[in-house]
Protein backbone atom coordinates (compact mmCIF):
# COMPACT_ATOMS: atom_id res chain seq x y z
CA UNK A 1 0.00 0.00 0.00
CA UNK A 2 1.27 3.55 -0.97
CA UNK A 3 -0.19 7.07 -0.19
CA UNK A 4 -1.72 8.98 -3.23
CA UNK A 5 -2.96 11.89 -4.13
CA UNK A 6 -4.83 12.63 -6.92
CA UNK A 7 -5.80 16.48 -8.13
CA UNK A 8 -8.68 17.14 -10.53
CA UNK A 9 -9.70 19.75 -12.52
CA UNK A 10 -13.26 20.02 -12.45
CA UNK A 11 -16.17 21.79 -15.38
CA UNK A 12 -16.54 25.08 -13.33
CA UNK A 13 -20.11 25.65 -15.12
CA UNK A 14 -21.47 21.36 -13.39
CA UNK A 15 -23.82 21.86 -10.76
CA UNK A 16 -22.98 21.18 -7.47
CA UNK A 17 -24.71 17.61 -6.88
CA UNK A 18 -23.32 16.28 -10.37
CA UNK A 19 -19.62 17.05 -9.21
CA UNK A 20 -20.38 15.59 -5.91
CA UNK A 21 -21.68 12.82 -7.89
CA UNK A 22 -18.28 12.59 -9.96
CA UNK A 23 -15.99 12.88 -6.82
CA UNK A 24 -17.95 10.27 -5.02
CA UNK A 25 -17.58 7.78 -7.93
CA UNK A 26 -13.74 8.11 -8.16
CA UNK A 27 -13.62 7.33 -4.31
CA UNK A 28 -16.11 4.41 -5.00
CA UNK A 29 -13.29 3.27 -7.62
CA UNK A 30 -10.01 3.35 -4.77
CA UNK A 31 -12.65 1.53 -2.24
CA UNK A 32 -13.58 -1.32 -4.94
CA UNK A 33 -9.93 -1.70 -5.64
CA UNK A 34 -9.88 -2.20 -1.54
CA UNK A 35 -7.75 1.53 -1.25
CA UNK A 36 -8.69 3.35 1.60
CA UNK A 37 -9.97 7.23 0.90
CA UNK A 38 -8.11 9.18 3.78
CA UNK A 39 -8.58 13.28 2.42
CA UNK A 40 -11.65 14.51 0.08
CA UNK A 41 -10.16 18.23 -0.16
CA UNK A 42 -12.45 20.36 -1.86
CA UNK A 43 -10.27 23.33 -3.11
CA UNK A 44 -13.36 25.11 -4.54
CA UNK A 45 -13.53 27.64 -7.56
CA UNK A 46 -10.27 28.85 -7.76
CA UNK A 47 -8.71 31.43 -10.73
CA UNK A 48 -6.68 29.80 -13.29
CA UNK A 49 -3.38 30.73 -14.63
CA UNK A 50 -4.04 30.16 -18.04
CA UNK A 51 -7.49 29.42 -19.88
CA UNK A 52 -8.12 25.72 -19.72
CA UNK A 53 -11.00 25.02 -22.64
CA UNK A 54 -11.18 28.80 -22.49
CA UNK A 55 -11.93 28.64 -18.79
CA UNK A 56 -10.73 30.81 -16.23
CA UNK A 57 -12.19 29.48 -13.62
CA UNK A 58 -12.08 25.94 -12.17
CA UNK A 59 -12.87 23.25 -9.62
CA UNK A 60 -10.76 21.96 -7.84
CA UNK A 61 -10.66 19.02 -5.65
CA UNK A 62 -8.06 16.96 -4.02
CA UNK A 63 -7.92 13.48 -3.47
CA UNK A 64 -5.57 11.31 -0.91
CA UNK A 65 -5.44 8.01 -0.15
CA UNK A 66 -3.82 4.62 0.29
CA UNK A 67 -3.76 1.93 -2.05
CA UNK A 68 -2.16 -0.35 -4.65
CA UNK A 69 -0.24 1.06 -7.80
CA UNK A 70 -2.74 -0.36 -10.31
CA UNK A 71 -5.58 1.31 -8.64
CA UNK A 72 -4.55 4.79 -9.71
CA UNK A 73 -4.40 3.10 -12.87
CA UNK A 74 -8.04 2.48 -12.71
CA UNK A 75 -9.13 5.92 -11.39
CA UNK A 76 -7.19 7.94 -13.88
CA UNK A 77 -8.93 5.22 -16.69
CA UNK A 78 -12.20 6.08 -15.08
CA UNK A 79 -11.04 10.41 -14.76
CA UNK A 80 -10.21 9.92 -18.26
CA UNK A 81 -13.92 8.72 -19.71
CA UNK A 82 -15.69 11.74 -17.38
CA UNK A 83 -15.84 14.54 -19.64
CA UNK A 84 -16.12 16.85 -16.79
CA UNK A 85 -12.52 16.61 -15.71
CA UNK A 86 -10.44 19.19 -17.56
CA UNK A 87 -7.05 18.03 -15.70
CA UNK A 88 -5.49 15.81 -13.23
CA UNK A 89 -2.42 14.74 -11.27
CA UNK A 90 -2.03 11.89 -9.64
CA UNK A 91 1.36 11.80 -7.11
CA UNK A 92 2.67 9.66 -4.72
CA UNK A 93 3.39 10.82 -1.12
CA UNK A 94 4.59 8.45 0.61
CA UNK A 95 6.45 4.85 -0.11
CA UNK A 96 4.44 2.92 3.00
CA UNK A 97 1.23 3.22 4.70
CA UNK A 98 0.11 1.35 7.73
CA UNK A 99 -3.01 0.75 8.31
CA UNK A 100 -3.46 1.80 11.91
CA UNK A 101 -1.49 4.88 13.05
CA UNK A 102 -1.71 6.80 9.07
CA UNK A 103 -5.64 7.88 9.37
CA UNK A 104 -4.78 10.72 12.32
CA UNK A 105 -1.70 11.70 10.65
CA UNK A 106 -3.03 11.21 7.58
CA UNK A 107 -5.46 14.52 8.63
CA UNK A 108 -3.05 16.53 10.11
CA UNK A 109 -1.04 17.73 7.15
CA UNK A 110 -3.83 19.12 6.06
CA UNK A 111 -5.21 20.94 8.74
CA UNK A 112 -1.40 22.30 9.18
CA UNK A 113 -1.14 23.95 5.87
CA UNK A 114 -2.86 26.79 6.64
CA UNK A 115 -0.91 27.59 9.95
CA UNK A 116 2.83 26.97 7.88
CA UNK A 117 1.70 29.98 5.40
CA UNK A 118 1.91 32.66 8.30
CA UNK A 119 5.66 32.16 8.97
CA UNK A 120 6.52 31.19 5.41
CA UNK A 121 5.18 34.91 3.48
CA UNK A 122 7.43 36.63 5.41
CA UNK A 123 10.75 35.35 4.08
CA UNK A 124 9.47 34.82 0.69
CA UNK A 125 8.55 38.59 0.60
CA UNK A 126 12.03 39.76 1.47
CA UNK A 127 14.00 37.77 -0.72
CA UNK A 128 13.58 39.05 -4.58
CA UNK A 129 14.53 42.42 -3.48
CA UNK A 130 17.83 40.68 -2.26
CA UNK A 131 18.17 38.44 -5.04
CA UNK A 132 18.05 41.46 -7.80
CA UNK A 133 21.27 43.66 -6.85
CA UNK A 134 23.16 40.45 -6.03
CA UNK A 135 22.37 38.80 -9.70
CA UNK A 136 24.97 41.94 -11.26
CA UNK A 137 27.43 41.52 -8.51
CA UNK A 138 27.55 37.54 -8.41
CA UNK A 139 30.03 36.78 -11.27
CA UNK A 140 32.78 39.25 -10.22
CA UNK B 1 39.00 52.56 1.73
CA UNK B 2 38.41 49.90 -0.92
CA UNK B 3 37.99 50.86 -4.63
CA UNK B 4 36.76 47.47 -5.72
CA UNK B 5 34.18 46.81 -2.54
CA UNK B 6 31.79 49.45 -2.79
CA UNK B 7 28.62 47.25 -1.27
CA UNK B 8 29.14 43.32 -0.48
CA UNK B 9 25.44 41.81 -1.31
CA UNK B 10 23.22 40.21 1.23
CA UNK B 11 24.62 36.42 1.36
CA UNK B 12 22.20 34.58 -0.49
CA UNK B 13 21.26 31.35 1.38
CA UNK B 14 18.68 28.28 0.36
CA UNK B 15 15.20 29.16 1.75
CA UNK B 16 13.85 25.50 1.94
CA UNK B 17 17.34 24.54 4.01
CA UNK B 18 16.63 27.58 6.20
CA UNK B 19 13.17 26.87 6.80
CA UNK B 20 12.24 22.50 7.06
CA UNK B 21 8.85 23.66 7.27
CA UNK B 22 8.51 25.87 4.24
CA UNK B 23 6.63 24.04 1.88
CA UNK B 24 7.85 23.15 -1.50
CA UNK B 25 4.64 21.48 -3.26
CA UNK B 26 2.90 22.01 -6.51
CA UNK B 27 0.01 23.17 -4.40
CA UNK B 28 1.54 25.90 -3.49
CA UNK B 29 1.38 28.52 -6.24
CA UNK B 30 2.10 31.52 -3.97
CA UNK B 31 5.03 29.85 -2.65
CA UNK B 32 6.75 28.51 -6.28
CA UNK B 33 5.60 32.37 -7.54
CA UNK B 34 8.88 33.36 -5.95
CA UNK B 35 10.98 31.32 -8.22
CA UNK B 36 9.92 32.39 -11.37
CA UNK B 37 10.39 35.63 -13.43
CA UNK B 38 7.32 37.44 -14.64
CA UNK B 39 7.33 35.82 -17.94
CA UNK B 40 6.70 32.89 -16.27
CA UNK B 41 10.56 31.20 -16.76
CA UNK B 42 12.29 29.25 -14.07
CA UNK B 43 14.96 31.64 -11.87
CA UNK B 44 18.46 30.55 -11.70
CA UNK B 45 19.51 29.17 -8.28
CA UNK B 46 22.74 31.13 -9.04
CA UNK B 47 20.35 33.89 -8.64
CA UNK B 48 17.60 32.44 -5.79
CA UNK B 49 20.60 30.91 -4.49
CA UNK B 50 18.47 27.84 -3.66
CA UNK B 51 20.65 24.43 -3.50
CA UNK B 52 21.17 22.20 -6.34
CA UNK B 53 19.07 19.75 -4.10
CA UNK B 54 15.57 21.94 -3.29
CA UNK B 55 16.43 23.78 -7.16
CA UNK B 56 16.05 19.92 -8.49
CA UNK B 57 12.72 19.54 -6.47
CA UNK B 58 11.47 22.81 -7.31
CA UNK B 59 11.58 22.50 -10.89
CA UNK B 60 9.53 19.81 -10.54
CA UNK B 61 6.96 21.07 -8.25
CA UNK B 62 7.19 24.35 -10.69
CA UNK B 63 6.00 22.28 -13.75
CA UNK B 64 2.89 20.04 -11.97
CA UNK B 65 1.78 23.32 -10.82
CA UNK B 66 1.99 24.18 -14.80
CA UNK B 67 0.31 21.61 -15.57
CA UNK B 68 -2.71 22.12 -13.49
CA UNK B 69 -3.34 25.60 -14.07
CA UNK B 70 -1.73 26.82 -10.61
CA UNK B 71 1.09 28.58 -12.20
CA UNK B 72 1.33 30.10 -15.55
CA UNK B 73 3.47 28.52 -18.63
CA UNK B 74 3.82 32.00 -20.52
CA UNK B 75 2.70 35.63 -19.58
CA UNK B 76 2.69 36.53 -23.08
CA UNK B 77 0.82 33.94 -25.33
CA UNK B 78 2.51 34.19 -29.09
CA UNK B 79 -1.14 33.90 -30.83
CA UNK B 80 -1.16 37.23 -29.07
CA UNK B 81 1.91 39.06 -30.09
CA UNK B 82 0.94 37.97 -33.63
CA UNK B 83 -2.21 39.70 -33.00
CA UNK B 84 -0.70 42.98 -32.28
CA UNK B 85 2.00 42.84 -35.08
CA UNK B 86 -0.60 42.66 -37.56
Amino acid sequence: MRKYETLVLLNPEMPAESSQALIGGFTGVVERENGQILVVDDWGMKDLAYPVRKHMRGHYVRLEYAAQGNTVAELERNIRISDAVYKFITVQLDDAFEQGAAEPAAAEPVAAKPAVAEPAAEPAAAEPAAAEPAAEGGES
Amino acid sequence: MSFKKKFTPKRKFCKFCAHKDYPLDYKRPDILRDFINERGKIIARRITGTCAKHQRRLTTEIKRSRQMALLLYTAVHSSEVQKKMG
